[in-house]
C-alpha cells in the first residue's frame, strides 16, 4: 500500500470534520483513559497520522523517557507499516522521523510558561515549527483551570492541532453529563473534542464523548486492539492479525 | 588460582578525568604490587602505574587499557583499566567483553556526566555487574548524594548508599560503613592503616537513617534477610549475600565512596570488589559453535572442558608483542599447541605470563577465568584460540565501519620505514582502525571512528615509532547505493587474434535493504556454465570498490543473473568477469545511484539556559533533532547530525555554551546525502581525479 493509501485508509479519519483534516485552524483534543489502557498509544498514532500527512509533530512527554518515547513510536508505526503493508516503509520511516521531535519533562518540572519558553527557543531560531503537538502525562489533577486556559491559549496562538492524555482513575465512578470523567470534567468546556478509552470484552472502545466538528459524539467507531494498540473499525478489527504480540 | 570462586575479572570504567587511573594506582598500591604512589600527571616525572604510554602520561588521560593482576584477600584481582573518552569506544567494549564486573568511577562533584552515560550503557549491554565509586570526596563541592541520585535518575540505577562520608570536601576524614555500623579511618603516610572506630556520635542518627534505607532496598533480593530486619537481627553476613545478589541480578548498584587521591576509602571499595562482584563461574558465557553453523553454545566453564580462550588486546611493548587472552574454559599451559579459529592455524605457547601493570610475572598454566598474556603470537584481536578438534569461536564482537579517513604521508625515508610498522601494529590492535593505499594516488589513507581517534594515532605514530607524518584534512567516507531497479544484457567479445573472448550475461540489480551486496544466480539450463558463475560473481564485486558517480565504495547492491550465453572455446573466467563489469556499468548509470553519507547520533548535554543554543547549533549543521530532556538545571540534546558537519563542533559548543556544554558521538546510520550537496561531493571528486591523473 502506498502513503496516501494509509493515509486515506487509516481509521482516524472516522474522528475527522466531516469537511476535511485542516478545517478547524487548531483542535483541541483530549484522550481520556484508566492507566495502561492506551492513552500514549492513541497520542502516537495521532502523531503518526498527522507525521504522514507531512506535517511536523511536536510530542510532549511528562513524566516518561525519551528511549520510551521514541520506541512506542517505532513500535506503532512498525505494526502500522506491517498491517497495512506499506511499500517504502523504511524511507517513509525516515521521513517521519525527520519532522518529529520529542520533549521529555519530568513530571515537577513541567509548567506551561517552561514549554512556552522551549517552544520559543524553537520558532525563534527556525529549528522546528510544528503543526501537530501532543502532550501526554499532563496532571489535570492538580492542574488549575487558568493553567489548563494558559496552555490552550498558547497552542491556539500557534495554530497547533493539540492532542492531550488524561488519566481517569479506577475507583472513581463520577462523570459529568457528557459522560467526561473525574478529574477532566472541570475542563470539557475548554476542549473541542474528548475521546475515552473503555476496555471491553473485544478490545478497547473509543467513546467520543464530544466533537464539536462532527456527529461523531455518542457513536462508537473504533476500537484499540488490545494486543498492538492499534486502531481499527468496529466491524474491522485489524487489516493484517498476525500480529498477536502484546506490548506493556 | 584454581578456586575459580575467589578469581575477579573486573575493569574500572568512567568519565574522562574522574580519577580511575589514581584509584587504580592506590589499588596496586595497597594490593602491594607497587611500593610508591605516583600522580597521573606525573608532579614527580614518573606517572601512575597503569597508564603505561607516553602520551596517556602526558595528558594524563588513559586510552589504552593494559591489564595487571593484584591479590586481595585471598582473592586474584584482574584489573582492566578501560578508556574514558567515547572515540575510543571499541577499546570500552572490548574490554567490556571480558569481564565479569566493574567499578563505575563517578566525580563527586562533577557527578553523571554525558561518556559516564555512554559508559554505563555499554556496561548494560554487556550484562556487567558493577559496584559505583564516588571519587574526589575531598574536592570543593563534592555530593555523593547527589550522585547516588544521579545515578538513579540518569542512568535507572537502584543506587544504594553502603557508606556515608565522615566530613567532606576539605574535612573528608574516612566514612561510616552502613553494614557493619563502624568509622573507617585510614592512616599512614598513604592511608594503608584502616582504624575501625565507633561512629561519631554526630553521624549517629544519619546513619542510622542511611543504613534503614539501605536495608529496605537490599532486603528484596533476600527473604531470610527481609525477616531478619523484622525480627530486628539482620546479621552482616545476610546484608553482604542480598547485595552480591541483588548486584549480580544487575538489580542494584552498591554505592561506595571516597578520594583515591587523599588515599581515603579504597581498601572498603576492594573488599566490596571481592564481595559483591561476580567470579567466573556466576556468569554465563556462550560461544558460537563453527560447526553447527555458528550456533550460540553456552561454555560451561570447568577447568577440565577443552580450552576456549579470546585474545582481546594486543600490546607492542618493551618486551616485544604481548597479546592478553582471557581463558573462558579449559586450561592452557605452558607449551600448548592450539588452533586460532579464524584461520585455523596452530600456535605453540611459548611463554605464558601475568600481568603487573607493566611488570610481570611467568607463569605455567592459565586455567579458566583467568586474564594473562602470551608473548611471540600472531594474531589479531578479538581472536579465539581452541584446544585441538574445538571448533569454537567467542560470539563476535561487533566492529562498526570507519566513518572518517584521511591521508598520511610520512616526511622522509625513515617515517615511511616506521609509519608502516604503527599502521600494521594499530590496525591489529584497533578493528575499527583501518589503513590502506589509494590505488589512483599513491597517498597513504587511514580511517576511523572519530577526528579525535585518527588524531591519537598520529601522535602515536610520532612518539612511538618516531614517524613523522603529514596529515590532510579529514575526508567522510561516503558511499554509493542505487534507488531502482536497472535491467542489463551485456556481451562481452573481443577477437583480436588468438584466443577470443566471449560472455554474455542478463539480468538485473535492485536495492538491497540490508546488506552490503548480494548475487543471486537464476540461471537454468545452463545458458552459463556452472563454472563460469563465481567469476560473474568476482567481476561484481570489483565492481563495488568504486562507484562511477564519484569512486566511492558501493553498498546495498543485490545483482540478480537470469540469462546469458557462452562460447565452447571463447569463454573464460576473465571473460565473464569482463561482461560482468561491463554489465554492472550498463545497469548501473541506469539505476539512479545516489550519494551516503555516514550520519551520527550526537548527544548534547548542556545547562537548560542554552538550549535554545545548542539546538540551534545542530540545526544549522543539517541535524536532525530527535529528543530533549531535562535533568535539573541541564538539558540532555539527542540528535542524528551529519558527520561532515561535526568537524570542529567541539570548538563552537564550548563558545557558544561558555564552556559548560559537552557532547558524545556516535556512528548512527548512512543516509542518503542532499542533491545540492551530492553535486558538490561529485565535483570534489572530480577534480581529485583529475589532479592525480596529472
Amino acid at each position: 500500500m502506498l502513503k496516501k493509501d494509509l493515509i486515506l485508509k487509516n481509521p482516524l479519519r472516522a474522528l475527522e470534520p466531516e469537511t476535511g483534516p485542516n478545517a478547524a485552524p487548531s483542535r483541541m483534543g483530549l484522550v481520556i483513559a484508566r492507566r495502561g489502557v492506551g492513552k500514549t498509544a492513541m497520542l502516537v498514532q495521532f502523531a503518526l497520522d498527522s507525521l504522514l500527512r507531512g506535517n511536523r509533530v511536536l510530542h510532549v512527554s511528562i513524566g516518561q523517557k525519551l528511549e520510551k518515547t521514541k520506541a512506542w513510536y517505532e513500535d506503532l508505526f512498525e505494526d502500522l507499516s506491517r498491517s497495512y503493508r506499506l511499500d517504502h516503509a523504511g524511507q517513509v520511516h525516515d521521513e517521519i522521523a525527520r519532522n518529529r521531535l520529542i520533549m521529555t519533562f519530568k513530571a515537577t518540572a513541567f509548567s506551561g510558561p517552561k514549554l512556552e519558553e522551549r517552544l520559543n527557543d524553537l520558532l525563534y531560531q527556525d529549528i522546528f515549527r510544528p503543526e501537530c503537538m501532543v502532550i501526554d502525562g499532563y496532571d489535570f489533577e492538580s492542574a488549575t483551570r487558568p493553567q489548563v486556559q494558559d496552555l490552550l491559549d498558547l497552542t491556539q496562538a500557534m495554530s497547533l492541532h493539540t492532542w492531550f492524555s488524561a488519566v481517569r482513575h479506577r475507583e472513581d465512578p463520577r462523570t459529568s453529563e457528557l459522560g467526561v470523567p473525574v478529574p477532566c470534567d472541570k475542563f470539557e468546556d475548554l476542549f473541542d473534542t474528548i475521546l475515552l478509552l473503555d476496555p471491553e470484552e473485544k478490545g478497547i472502545a473509543l467513546r467520543t464523548l464530544k466533537d464539536e466538528f462532527s456527529d461523531a459524539a455518542g457513536k462508537r467507531k473504533l476500537i484499540l486492539d488490545p494486543a498492538t494498540f492499534l486502531v481499527s473499525t468496529l466491524d474491522h478489527q485489524s487489516p493484517d492479525k498476525t500480529n498477536e504480540s502484546g506490548r506493556q | 588460582m584454581n578456586d575459580l570462586a575467589k578469581v575477579r575479572n573486573i575493569g574500572i570504567s568512567a568519565h574522562i578525568d574522574s580519577g580511575k587511573t589514581t584509584l587504580t594506582e592506590r589499588i596496586l598500591f595497597y594490593t602491594d604490587r607497587i611500593h610508591a604512589i605516583h600522580d597521573v600527571k606525573g608532579k614527580d616525572g614518573v606517572g601512575a602505574k597503569m597508564d603505561s604510554m607516553e602520551l596517556e602520561k602526558e595528558r594524563g588521560i588513559t586510552i589504552q587499557s593494559a591489564a595487571t593482576s593484584c591479590t586481595w584477600r585471598n582473592h586474584t584481582v584482574n584489573i582492566i583499566d578501560t578508556p574514558g573518552h567515547v572515540d575510543f569506544t571499541i577499546e570500552v567494549e572490548r574490554a567490556l567483553r571480558v569481564l565479569d564486573g566493574a567499578v563505575l568511577v563517578l566525580c563527586s562533584v562533577g557527578g553523571v556526566q554525558s561518556q559516564s552515560i555512554t559508559v554505563d550503557r555499554q556496561m548494560t549491554r554487556y550484562k556487567v555487574p558493577r559496584v559505583a565509586f564516588i571519587n574526589k570526596c575531598d574536592r570543593t563541592g563534592a555530593n555523593p548524594e547527589r550522585v547516588t541520585a544521579q545515578l538513579r535518575k540518569k542512568l535507572n540505577h537502584n543506587a544504594v548508599m553502603m557508606q556515608i562520608p565522615i566530613g567532606l570536601e576539605a574535612d573528608l576524614e574516612g566514612v561510616v560503613d552502613l553494614v557493619t555500623m563502624k568509622a573507617l579511618y585510614f592512616d599512614g603516610a598513604n592511608g594503608e592503616i584502616v582504624r575501625v572506630e565507633e561512629v561519631p556520635v554526630s553521624l549517629r542518627g544519619q546513619a542510622e537513617n542511611k543504613r534503614e534505607e539501605m536495608l529496605d532496598a537490599v532486603s528484596m533480593f533476600s527473604e531470610e534477610l527481609m525477616e531478619a530486619i523484622l525480627e530486628g537481627t539482620p546479621t552482616e553476613e545476610m546484608i553482604r549475600e542480598a547485595v552480591r545478589r541483588g548486584t549480580l541480578s544487575l538489580e542494584l548498584t552498591p554505592v561506595f565512596l571516597g578520594s583515591a587521591y587523599k588515599n581515603k576509602a579504597v581498601q572498603p571499595l576492594l573488599d566490596a570488589v571481592t564481595d559483591y562482584l561476580p567470579g567466573p563461574l556466576d556468569i554465563e558465557n556462550t560461544a558460537l559453535d563453527l560447526a553447527q553453523d555458528e550456533k550460540e553454545i553456552r561454555l560451561p566453564c570447568g577447568v577440565d572442558d577443552p580450552l576456549v580462550c579470546l585474545a582481546f588486546k594486543l600490546e607492542d611493548g618493551r618486551y616485544g608483542q604481548l597479546t592478553y587472552i582471557r581463558t573462558y574454559q579449559g586450561t592452557l599451559k605452558k607449551g600448548d599447541t592450539i588452533i586460532n579459529s579464524r584461520n585455523g592455524r596452530k600456535v605453540k605457547v611459548g611463554r605464558l605470563v601475568r600481568m603487573h601493570a607493566d611488570e610481570m610475572e611467568d607463569i605455567e598454566v592459565s586455567p579458566a577465568g583467568d586474564i594473562v598474556a602470551l608473548f611471540g603470537v600472531d594474531c589479531a584481536s578479538g581472536d579465539t584460540f581452541t584446544a585441538p578438534g574445538v571448533s569454537f569461536s567467542m560470539t563476535s564482537m561487533h566492529v562498526p565501519n570507519p566513518v572518517i579517513s584521511l591521508a598520511v604521508q610520512p616526511k622522509d625515508h625513515k617515517a615511511q620505514d616506521n609509519m608502516g610498522k604503527a599502521l600494521n601494529r594499530f590496525s591489529k590492535e584497533d578493528p575499527t582502525f583501518k589503513t590502506h593505499v589509494d590505488a589512483e594516488t599513491g597517498e597513504t589513507i587511514i580511517s576511523g571512528m572519530g577526528e579525535l581517534h585518527l588524531e591519537v594515532y598520529l601522535e602515536r605514530m610520532r612518539r612511538e615509532y618516531g614517524a613523522e607524518v603529514e596529515a590532510g584534512a579529514p575526508q567522510v567516507a561516503y558511499r554509493e547505493t542505487i534507488t531502482r531497479k536497472a535491467e542489463f544484457n551485456y556481451t562481452h567479445k573481443k577477437q583480436t587474434g588468438g584466443a577470443g573472448q566471449f560472455g554474455r550475461v542478463a539480468g538485473y540489480m535492485e536495492p538491497l535493504e540490508d546488506g552490503d551486496y548480494e548475487f543471486v544466480s537464476k540461471i537454468t539450463g545452463g545458458s552459463i556454465p556452472t563454472e563460469y558463475i563465481p567469476s560473474l560473481d568476482k567481476g561484481f564485486r570489483k565492481c563495488l570498490k568504486k562507484g562511477s558517480l564519484a569512486s566511492f565504495p558501493l553498498t546495498g547492491v543485490r545483482l540478480v543473473v537470469d540469462d546469458g550465453a557462452s562460447h565452447s572455446v571463447d569463454s573464460s573466467d576473465n571473460a565473464f568477469q569482463a561482461a560482468a563489469k561491463g554489465a554492472f556499468r550498463e545497469a548501473y548509470a541506469k539505476s539512479a545511484p545516489v550519494l551516503l553519507e555516514p550520519v551520527m547520533k550526537v548527544v548534547v548535554e548542556g545547562p537548560s539556559e542554552f538550549q535554545g543554543a545548542i539546538m540551534g547549533g545542530l540545526s544549522q549543521r543539517r541535524g536532525i533533532i530527535s529528543g530533549t530532556y531535562e535533568e535539573g538545571t541541564y538539558t540532555v540534546i539527542e540528535a542524528e547530525v551529519p558527520l561532515a558537519e561535526m568537524f570542529g563542533y567541539s570548538t563552537v559548543l564550548r563558545s557558544a555554551t561558555q564552556g559548560k556544554a559537552e557532547f558524545t558521538m556516535e556512528f548512527a546510520s548512512y543516509r542518503t546525502l542532499p542533491k545540492s550537496l551530492t553535486d558538490e561531493v561529485i565535483k570534489g571528486a572530480d577534480e581529485k581525479r583529475k589532479t592525480s591523473a596529472a
